[in-house]
């Protein structure tokens, strides 16, 4: 979910607008927090703001920033943000899981992604956003993931697991990748993506 | 992320909403019913 920065005085001039009962399935990273023991786990924003998506039910986007319009708004950029194309997700800020994500409700497609309303993740997999930054969705699999304050979960391969540790950002405790990994499509009773 | 201008809107009102469908807990299998006798139960 995103910030209400205006894109355009008239951002609704030469808008089509569509209908579709077919949900839209694209690209989207979060973010990973749970317990020390890997438990709890719950999917939310990479921004670190809005809220954690709860398992089983219907993400709905709100507007943080104004709350007088419902999110997607034409002329902010508040919605659940998602692409057609993984690469634009390389860039995104410390990403855990890639996935597929459908999407419904009022859709905004913008040139390289979408606003959506309403979302839930159909597949998805941990990544070591090292990995993911440097080689796409290609890179190897992580083989751990880091437990760091905040109940923050990081996926890594054992290289930067590596590195992590030699620049003193070694996680408070290191659990086993595939596990959690397991765990997290369990818990939102998904199917791993298969990249 | 940096997605650019907005193209068009979409209103997808999709004919089932697509969660996982984890389904009501299985009912406790039918109880499997004793097996009869030839010519029927004893008296």
């Amino acid at each position: 979910m995103s910030h209400g920065r205006r894109l355009a005085e008239r951002p609704d001039v030469g808008i089509r607008i569509e209908h579709s009962e077919e949900p839209l399935v694209a690209w989207r990273t979060w973010a990973l927090s749970g317990s020390s023991h890997g438990d709890n786990l719950l999917l939310r924003p990479v921004n670190a703001r809005g809220h954690a998506w709860v398992p089983g039910e219907v993400a709905e986007a709100r507007c943080e920033r104004h709350w007088t319009h419902t999110a997607p708004e034409l002329g902010c950029l508040c919605g659940f943000h998602a692409s057609p194309a993984f690469d634009v997700l390389r860039r995104m800020r410390s990403p855990a899981v890639l996935g597929r994500v459908a999407l419904w409700g009022r859709v905004i497609e913008h040139d390289r992604g979408y606003r959506a309303r309403f979302a839930y993740p159909q597949r998805v997999r941990l990544i070591c956003q090292f990995c993911f930054w440097q080689h796409g969705p290609l890179a190897n699999a992580p083989t751990a993931v880091g437990w760091y304050p905040r109940r923050r979960l990081i996926p890594m391969c054992d290289e930067h697991l590596a590195v992590s540790r030699t620049l003193a950002q070694a996680p408070r405790r290191v659990l086993d990748a595939p596990t959690l990994d397991q765990r997290l499509r369990s818990t939102y009773a998904v199917d791993l993506l298969a990249v | 992320m940096n997605i650019g201008q907005p193209k068009r809107i979409i209103e997808i009102e999709p004919a089932s909403i697509p969660l996982p469908d984890t389904g009501p807990p299985l009912a406790e299998p039918a109880p499997v019913p004793e097996p009869v006798p030839e010519g029927g139960r004893e008296p």
